[in-house]
């Protein structure tokens, strides 16, 4: 999957084990992937048609550049950040009232919007040393009332009128090439940097071992307090770009935008491997969760036995259980074969 | 309790306000409010402040119970969603008292099938609760099919919303001497929550069975060491949570006579800063539900303080977030201060400063 990196490791055959057992994890994902897209083909004529699949690979784009810098906190040990809605719908707002001043201002507004809320986020739980599930529960509600406060609960819509207006609709639907979208374009590169950050720089090493042990690390030098704040401020800044196409896509700034992307990234984070514990899981990993996690909706979406469909509602139920079960099963493979006491 | 060097007046008088610092953010709300907000220092309105206490106060003793337990419990706004709708659906089949009982046993499936997924199956509580809380939230909504249940028997929401005494034809004569605020709070509403208050404290401070979950939050490889049964506490907390909120939300729904999948959507939020700020530590082990309940008492009262001064929806929305967020943060600070100056003795770094003044 990946080359060794080119550290001197004290048992080798340790090393390569722990790889290999973390490549199995990922392939499991995509065994998963495969499975439900057979089943996709088998319950529904529609969902080998080109449309439903370039829907279900859009979903996957906007899910995936959440998921990537979801996944930094994750690996940090510091389970998620619930203000990923909040920022989402911020980041869209802003981006959308700064369409006045063009485009490029637009765009650096609503990732710099983003990214505000995440260096804050990354203070507080960083430096500070505050639950983060409190906390960005907090910055959630604050925020979810700052954007209502802020525009007295109307929605704003960018004004197709203007050259800046239809560049910022565009944005979504924008073909790269002609042919493909261009969320699909900017999730591969989300994904590759994240992967490199996270396995080939100092501070991917730094993010690993505060995340395996965050006491360890501090005594080994580590500066746990930035790391633990760099990983907030990254996902937030990935939700700050996802708010942005998805404020697009849906052609209003409203405080509702990105409301569920919290749950559903860290179920397709935890799915694709990567653990509660800290440390352990790579992007690849998560980009497995993200498509079983889109493409386990999208299937769902077009079941049809006479008059029964599957619901909303019934979707988020599975969705829930799915992540109960997948972290359980999880816990428990681990704990078998003694690699966590947890 | 004292650390060396924390002998100034000052430093007393902040140890003691951080001690007392719950009720003192009450008092300090009810002062600002009172001053500022017309309308505000009124039974009617106190009242009302009552009435948003109890609604969330059975779900915010339980969630205090689970934090003390060590454990997390984010699925308390879907239990009261949960209870509320099940006695609201269930009542014109099998009567108030049945669908209650039915809406109570459903709180404690609940809670059994949280605790065993954390003790049994070792799963983090953040992650079974978070799960639970939309998959009973999602449940519920396909129940009532997204919509409100509603019931056109309005007896038992009458007798709920009455004043107990005062209003009473019998006591006529004696009525007389409850002055009116009294009759306006002393209704089954407010008081069964308060019941359950009394109850969880004293179970919590005077028996053993509380005194357990105290030990067990504090050090759960201790508790284990000195014989207590941990995985049956910590099922029991999650039980007590969700079965509370359950009884919360069946309250609410039928003093309002209306069961909506609204009821405990905004309660999450209230209740985890009450207990935060009510002095509850998140590692468990540390604080009580008489904090929860006083926090619970102030930030309802900032919330109903800022409608009377005409604030919008939303700013009531952002209040109890932002509260928290800002006593979370004093705490840090305080926490932080602390740790820089423990064990350090001012009379030795004031020699030093001396010392290299002089020479």
């Amino acid at each position: 999957m990946t080359q060794p990196p080119p550290i001197p490791a004290a048992n080798g055959r340790d090393l390569a084990s722990s790889r290999l057992l973390e490549t199995l994890n990922v392939l499991g994902v995509y065994i998963l992937v495969a499975g439900l897209f057979a089943i996709g083909c088998a319950v529904s004529r529609q969902f080998l048609t080109p449309d439903n699949l370039l829907n279900a690979l859009r979903s996957v784009a906007l899910m995936g550049i959440v998921a990537v810098g979801v996944a930094f906190i994750t690996y940090s040990r510091h389970y998620v950040d619930l203000s990923i809605p909040g920022i989402m719908a911020l980041s869209g707002t802003v981006a959308v009232w700064a369409l006045q001043y063009g485009i490029v201002a637009s765009l650096a507004a609503g990732l710099a919007a983003g990214l505000v809320i995440g260096i804050i986020n990354g203070l507080v739980v960083g430096y500070l040393r505050l639950n983060p599930i409190i906390w960005t529960l907090a910055m959630m509600s604050i925020l979810s009332g700052v954007i209502r406060w802020a525009y007295a609960g109307r929605q704003i819509y960018p004004d197709a009128a203007t050259a800046a207006g239809r560049a910022f609709l565009d944005l979504y639907h924008h073909a790269v090439f002609g042919v493909v979208p261009l969320p699909l374009v900017i999730l591969p590169i989300a994904a590759a940097v994240g992967h490199v950050v996270m396995r080939h720089t100092g501070y991917g090493a730094a993010l690993k071992l505060t995340g395996s042990n965050y006491e360890v690390a501090r005594l080994s030098g580590v500066h746990v307090r930035g790391v633990v704040a760099g990983a907030f401020a990254i996902s937030a800044l990935a939700s700050g770009v996802a708010g942005i196409f998805l404020t697009s896509f849906n052609k209003v700034g409203a405080v509702y935008i990105g409301e569920g992307y919290d749950f559903k990234t860290i179920t397709a984070v935890v799915l694709g491997g990567m653990t509660l514990a800290g440390g352990r899981g790579n992007i690849a990993g998560v980009l497995g969760g993200v498509m079983a996690i889109a493409l386990m909706s999208n299937v769902m979406s077009l079941v049809r036995i006479g008059d029964f469909t599957i619901g909303q509602f019934a979707q988020n139920i599975v969705q829930g259980a799915v992540f109960i079960l997948v972290v359980g099963v999880n816990s428990f493979s681990r704990r078998k074969a003694g690699r966590d006491d947890a | 309790m004292r650390d060396g060097g924390e002998s100034s007046a000052a430093g007393k008088a902040a140890a003691i306000a951080y001690r007392w610092r719950v009720w003192l953010l009450c008092a300090g709300i009810f002062a600002v409010m009172g001053c500022m907000a017309p309308n505000f220092l009124t039974a009617r309105n106190f009242a009302d402040i009552l009435k948003g206490v109890a609604t969330n106060l059975p779900a915010a003793i339980g969630f205090t119970i689970v934090l003390l337990a060590g454990q997390l419990d984010l699925s308390v706004g879907s239990a009261m969603t949960l209870g509320g709708m099940l006695v609201m659906g269930l009542a014109p089949e099998l009567g108030w008292a049945g669908a209650f009982a039915v809406a109570v046993a459903g709180g404690v499936v609940l809670g059994l099938a949280n605790g065993l997924l954390v003790a049994r199956a070792k799963i983090n509580s953040f992650i079974v609760t978070l799960g639970a809380m939309i998959i009973v939230y999602n449940a519920m909504a396909i129940y009532c099919k997204g919509g409100t249940i509603t019931t056109d028997s309005f007896g038992l929401s009458d007798w709920f919303q009455r004043p107990l005494v005062g209003a009473a034809p019998l006591g006529a004569a004696g009525a007389a001497q409850w002055p009116a605020w009294l009759t306006l709070w002393l209704t089954p509403r407010n008081l069964v929550p308060l019941a359950l208050l009394a109850g969880a404290s004293l179970l919590l401070r005077r028996t053993p069975v509380g005194r357990g979950f105290y030990l067990l939050g504090g050090n759960p490889q201790a508790a284990w060491y000195s014989g207590l049964r941990v995985d049956a506490y910590v099922v029991g907390a999650f039980v007590l949570s969700a079965s509370l909120s359950a009884v919360g939300g069946s309250l609410v729904a039928m003093s309002e006579a209306a069961g909506s999948l609204k009821l405990g959507e905004n309660s999450l939020m209230a209740i985890v800063a009450a207990a935060v700020i009510g002095g509850t530590s998140m590692e468990g082990g540390k604080g009580s539900v008489i904090g929860t309940a006083v926090a619970l008492v102030a930030l309802t009262a900032l919330i109903n303080g800022l409608s009377c001064l005409g604030a919008g929806h939303e700013v009531k929305l952002m209040a109890s977030g932002l509260v928290l967020a800002l006593v979370i943060l004093y705490d840090a600070c305080w926490l932080h201060v602390r740790q820089r100056t423990k064990g350090q003795r001012k009379d030795l770094l004031l020699e030093l400063k001396t010392r290299g003044a002089s020479s």
